[in-house]
């Protein structure tokens, strides 16, 4: 019985961390459609934000080994809290993305009547757990740092570029919206 | 078609500036910041006068644009060991000692002029980062050799 309510307990917990961090995540989507400019999460020109470049440089263990070995603790210590940061923002910005592609389709989806059910519950599903997949790796990302997180953001990306993929197959006017989408967004930095 | 000829005058304007300038420059970090040096601050907008006479005052700008950019994505992608070595020989090319460079780039954080326009907040702020890092290695370098060039000295 003890070890029911722990699991309980656990699972619940689980649960409202990632509510937690879904809600944040929701919020600052938000924020940042409200400012316009669409600066605050864009991911680097020329580059898919789904590309796995910048985040394997962010997340790479190297880098802050070499700069462990190489420097004072202080410097090392004030290099691996801003790879932390800049993981976490990556981490927003394909949660951004993600999202973004989520609502093009929606919207897409709305005057669609050749919608099938199968396909939106495949896409719900992958939803839901990049949603699940990218909340554990922020929390890893915040408690344990990027190198320990490189391994689950593979996972992650992977999980975006399927999800991006069932978009395009399920309504290929998603795609179009989306784009449009992305294009609108990125007008005012001309 | 306009296009696509527009798009083979930047390609050639291009490999016209590789070729000719940024090949006689030692090290990629001392030709994203000659690149960079080439943008109006006011702008944003890039002059080379040779390449505009070969070429035209746009389709000279969009190219040295392109190779900034690319430079920039090259070296954002690097690694903070590889960003050391690219440091000194900046240093080394430029006729400055690291320790002067360190000095001068913490105070004025000169690096972030190299950032191209169109950049994005993310990767502008990992290569600040970097780049601190990599100075900090330069600095911590430094003191080890100093500190040994002292304790070498025979005692009075």
């Amino acid at each position: 019985m003890s070890v029911l309510a722990y699991l309980l307990l656990a699972f619940l917990t689980i649960v409202n961390i990632f509510l937690f961090l879904s809600r944040r995540g929701r919020r600052r989507d938000s924020n940042q459609d409200g400012d316009g400019t669409g600066l605050g999460m864009s991911i680097p020109f020329g580059w898919d934000p789904l590309d796995s470049e910048l985040s394997a440089r962010i997340f790479d263990p190297e880098d802050a080994d070499f700069v462990a070995n190489e420097t004072s603790r202080p410097n090392a210590r004030q290099f691996r809290q801003e790879r932390t940061v800049l993981a976490l923002d990556w981490l927003r910005a394909i949660r951004y993305h993600v999202n973004q592609l989520i609502r093009a389709h929606l919207r897409a989806a709305r005057g669609n009547a050749g919608l099938k059910p199968a396909d939106e519950i495949r896409l719900g599903f992958e939803f839901l757990l990049f949603q699940l997949t990218s909340g554990i790796l922020y929390l890893v990302i915040w408690a344990c740092g990027p190198p320990r997180a490189a391994k689950l953001v593979g996972y992650s990306l992977e999980l975006a570029g399927q999800l991006r993929k069932v978009t395009e197959d399920v309504l290929p006017a998603g795609r179009q919206v989306a784009v449009e989408l992305m294009n609108n967004k990125q007008e005012p930095r001309g | 078609m306009q296009g696509e000829l527009k798009h083979e005058d930047v390609e050639a304007a291009r490999r016209d500036l590789a070729d000719r300038t940024l090949a006689k420059i030692r090290g990629d970090f001392a030709r994203l910041i000659y690149l960079a040096s080439m943008r109006d601050y006011n702008t944003g907008e890039y002059h080379h006068e040779g390449l505009a006479l070969r070429f035209t005052e746009s389709v000279a700008g969009r190219a040295i644009s392109s190779c900034h950019r690319d430079m920039f994505r090259r070296l954002v992608l690097c690694p903070v060991k590889e960003l050391v070595k690219q440091l000194e020989l900046y240093a080394d090319s430029n006729c400055s000692t690291s320790s002067e460079l360190v000095r001068v780039w913490e105070k004025l954080q000169l690096y972030r002029v190299a950032v191209p326009l169109e950049c994005s907040p993310l990767a502008a702020r990992l290569f600040a980062s970097n780049i601190r890092a990599a100075l900090a290695i330069l600095q911590s370098r430094q003191l080890r050799a100093h500190r040994e060039a002292l304790s070498a000295l025979p005692a009075p």
